[in-house]
């Protein structure tokens, strides 16, 4: 089952028995909970005529006393201190209460005390604790990200809280699905570790009752690991569309926002790129730069002849046609011109940013060797003036991910030169990288030659050559992916928690990428899905990274650790 | 998909605390003191209990909360509700005058056609009556009644919408078999015609007059039939263009689905955004009164007055 299917189903359940005009109410985390899995036109079918966010609820003072109130809320303190107050004074009919995860006994009793009108017809937990952007790709939208890289003794409460919201999510897309995993985690990731063990206590332990599911002959499996044993994937530059846009524009629970690259008509200000809705997207979404201008330029034409002959009304039963087919002809317009204008944003990006140019040496430096070649590469783009400071930034990370401990002196120098050249470049962040994310804290072989059966298998792809440059690289994920499928996976690498243990191969896995997972890594287990191979893959992650958002994680980690640090 | 049901444990706690409250109240003498000393003795027995208020002791709590009745306007959307379902009915009654006008009977079919013909309009009248009213539905009420008023008034037009499309379509079948039938049986009549004709030129003369009457009689007849079928196109096209009328005038109310305005996050931002600049507009308004030229020349002038009778009073003082 689906993930986007899980969460309508929760809110057809919430909706369905309820009669009458509602209200449905929302916090800012169940808004884009709902947003990606239901539409508006679709809540109005369901009498529901108004949404609104309890924080702002709380402030009118008007009674609508004929409307009843559904609330779908996130179990934090705040939220029951709001409804406590809304409780206390009501301004609805009756109140119907969804919780998105586990509620506290003492939470429970604080809301009683609070339903002095016994307004309260039904207290409820729901577990659509995530948003599901996609059906095998899941978010959880963590507000500080960057806690993940800190040491437990910077800040230990937030960091509690951190992997508070992550074990709540992973339970809540488990209670989804129904099942109780094995889980494994990264053994080198203290954070992948702490999140396993505190998952398994409270699904084997705390709430072992609400999670004891029927079992099914393998246990399904959860795989927790670490963003940063993948440094690299959130650094490249993608080329298949749904990745590019993000990384070029961002998209933010399957909206783009394009007020910041230009000036736009009122209805292309903010789009909407969803698989569910978009038939086109759907077909195009994991397809490179290329096949989609193609596709699109086919799309375009198709329209065009329809517009035309929609001008050429001459008999009756034309204007019938075209009337009966109107709403039709207006979705197509629409849809056509939203992925024409993306197109045109990113193709407008590309040549600004020279990116065909750069991201030739990132795939170089991704995936071939050749320290020397790399260096050159590097310094010349350094020396480009028309490439932007990300990139160059980017460049130098790629380059010392891979070069580490290859001649110190050289990887030096070309701090040196960025930092001379990059105005608003805080020093040390590249090196920060290393620190985090080095070669020494790696588990997986990301450069595919510490194997000998990888180095092989590069080699065999070099004398082969590539079909297409720009998309050579493969995420450390599909590796991962791969050994999971043939049952390869290492019990050194990745061990059990506590006393698990699997026979044979899982049916249903879940990879938790604690950090943040990029739209390359969910085309990757998308395409695994489609091969058939038995097995269904679903990835979530604390966030969907791109550069930029993992340049800012790592930055706010860096000035946390080292609050003293001057800029020069 | 697993789901807890945690009303029951609720439901206890409610009313475990409801017969604690009771007692309490009815031994309050009115005053707070009382009240408060119960709760406290109430909160040291149980760590998570939060001190009662003490407002409003009592079970007054049934006047605080009136029932109140809805504003005008949903009045006039169940109405409009009501006239949607009710063209439901009729619109199924018209399928069945519809198939049965189609099947080939002894009878004139005059009565199913007047029958189609008054369902249809019928129909179209409910139509465009249900929807003048919809666009007509108050604008009175606070914003949040207006996005609810808003959000009921989409709700009804894509249900008005989606109708029309049905009737139409339904409307533009039916005019289809029917051509095919009359074409059918004029070919029919045709063929006799032509074979008519041909057996009759090769007739005797003296048969003409005879023939012309018989062709005058079948002249006649196709023309009524053309004229017929010219009615009947004419109306179509005049219902077409009034389902038209009515479709372009609610697109503006009905939503595009799979655009950002179906999002339900983009909603709410919009109604956050227009909340907040209509209280920036209050604020600056608020400002510009304050500030306002009027107040200080009213002080201004004031004051003048003030000076202007002291110095009266004074060359009165040094006149005298």
């Amino acid at each position: 089952m689906s993930l986007v299917t899980a969460v309508r189903d929760y809110i057809n359940r919430m909706l369905q028995d309820i009669s009458g005009m509602k209200v449905l109410i929302l916090d800012s985390h169940t808004v884009s909970t709902i947003s990606v899995a239901y539409s508006q036109s679709e809540l109005l079918q369901k009498e529901v005529f108004l949404v609104e966010l309890v924080d702002n609820i709380s402030k009118s003072k008007e009674s609508m006393s004929h409307l009843k109130a559904v609330f779908f809320l996130r179990p934090t303190s705040e939220n029951i201190q709001r409804l406590r107050r809304q409780l206390a004074s009501p301004r609805f009919g009756e109140y119907h209460l969804f919780f998105s995860n586990l509620l506290k006994d003492t939470q429970i009793h604080n809301l009683a005390d609070s339903d002095e009108q016994e307004v309260v017809q039904q207290v409820q937990e729901f577990y659509a604790d995530f948003v599901a952007i996609d059906p095998y790709h899941f978010t959880l939208n963590v507000p500080s990200n960057h806690l993940y890289m800190l040491p437990a003794v910077v800040d230990p409460p937030s960091l509690q809280n951190f992997c508070d919201r992550v074990v709540d999510g992973i339970a809540a897309v488990f209670l989804a699905l129904k099942r109780r995993p094995i889980i494994r985690y990264q053994r080198t990731s203290d954070i992948a570790k702490r999140i396993a063990q505190e998952t398994a206590k409270l699904m084997y332990q705390q709430e072992s009752g609400l999670f004891d599911f029927r079992r099914t002959e393998v246990s399904p499996l959860l795989l927790v690991i670490d963003r940063r044993d993948d440094p690299l994937t959130p650094l490249l530059n993608q080329w298949t569309y749904q990745a590019m846009v993000h990384e070029l524009i961002g998209i933010q629970d399957n909206k783009v926002d394009l007020r910041s690259t230009g000036k736009f008509p009122k209805d292309q200000q903010e789009v909407v790129l969803s698989s569910e809705q978009d038939a086109f997207f759907k077909a195009n979404m994991y397809e490179n730069f290329g096949d989609i201008g193609m596709n699109i330029k086919r799309l375009v034409d198709e329209f065009q002849q329809i517009a035309k002959s929609n001008q050429n009304i001459q008999t009756i039963e034309d204007m019938a046609k075209f009337v009966d087919n109107y709403p039709e002809y207006k979705k197509m317009q629409g849809n056509v011109s939203k992925h024409v204008t993306l197109v045109t944003e990113m193709s407008k990006i590309v040549e600004e940013r020279k990116l065909m140019l750069v991201s030739q040496t990132e795939q170089e430096l991704a995936c071939n060797g050749g320290q020397v070649a790399a260096f050159e590469a590097v310094t010349n783009l350094l020396n480009n003036e028309s490439i932007s400071n990300i990139d160059r930034l980017r460049l130098v990370m790629l380059y010392a991910l891979r070069y580490e401990k290859e001649s110190p002196v050289q990887l030096m120098q070309l701090f040196n030169k960025l930092a001379s050249r990059s105005a608003k470049y805080k020093p040390g962040l590249v090196q920060f990288l290393l620190k985090q994310a080095g070669v020494d804290k790696r588990t997986g072989d990301l450069y595919g030659n510490r194997d000998f059966l990888n180095i092989a298998r590069n080699m065999a792809r070099g004398l082969k050559g590539v079909e297409n440059v720009y998309t050579q690289h493969q995420p450390l994920l599909f590796q991962t992916v791969e050994s999971i499928t043939k049952g390869r996976m290492r019990d050194v690498d990745y061990p059990y928690v506590g006393n698990h243990f699997q026979q044979g191969r899982p049916q249903e896995v879940v990879i938790f990428i604690v950090g943040g997972t990029t739209y390359e890594e969910s085309r990757c287990v998308a395409l695994q899905n489609a091969s058939n191979s038995g097995i269904r893959f679903i990835l979530g992650g604390s966030v969907v990274l791109n550069s930029k958002r993992f340049l800012k994680d790592l930055e706010e980690a860096q000035r946390m650790t080292r609050p003293s640090t001057t800029v020069l | 998909m697993a789901t807890r049901n945690r009303t029951a444990m609720y439901r206890k706690h409610r009313d475990a605390v409801k017969s604690v409250r009771a007692p309490l109240s009815s031994s309050a003498s009115g005053s707070g003191g009382p009240v408060i000393e119960m709760a406290s003795l109430l909160s040291s027995n149980r760590s998570s209990y939060t001190p009662l208020s003490t407002e409003d002791p009592g079970p007054s709590s049934g006047d605080a909360f009136t029932v109140g009745l809805p504003p005008a306007w949903v009045d006039d959307s169940e109405e409009v509700a009501a006239n949607i379902q009710q063209a439901r009915v009729k619109m199924a009654e018209l399928v069945k005058a519809h198939a049965k006008a189609l099947m080939p009977s002894f009878g004139d079919g005059k009565e199913d056609q007047h029958m189609i013909e008054a369902l249809t309009l019928d129909i179209t009248g409910i139509l465009r009556r249900s929807e003048k009213r919809l666009q007509k539905l108050s604008a009175s009420g606070s914003a949040e009644d207006s996005n609810i008023r808003k959000n009921v008034q989409r709700s009804l037009a894509t249900d008005l919408q989606n109708l029309s499309m049905d009737l139409r379509r339904k409307q533009s079948t039916y005019l289809k078999r029917l051509q095919q039938q009359k074409e059918g049986s004029d070919g029919v009549d045709l063929e006799m015609n032509m074979s008519g004709n041909k057996s009759r030129l090769e007739d005797d003369e003296f048969n003409d007059i005879s023939m012309n009457a018989y062709q005058m009689r079948k002249l006649k007849k196709s023309e009524q039939i053309t004229e017929e079928r010219d009615r009947e196109i004419q109306q179509v096209v005049q219902s077409v263009n009034d389902l038209a009328q009515i479709m372009k005038d609610l697109s503006v109310l009905v939503i595009d689905q799979g655009t950002i305005v179906d999002r339900i996050d983009y909603n709410i931002q919009t109604v956050a955004v227009s909340v907040e600049e209509g209280f920036k507009q209050l604020q600056k308004a608020e400002r510009t009164q304050k500030k306002g030229g009027m107040v200080k020349c009213a002080t201004v002038l004031v004051i003048m007055c003030f000076i202007m009778l002291v110095l009266l009073m004074l060359k009165e003082i040094f006149l005298t």
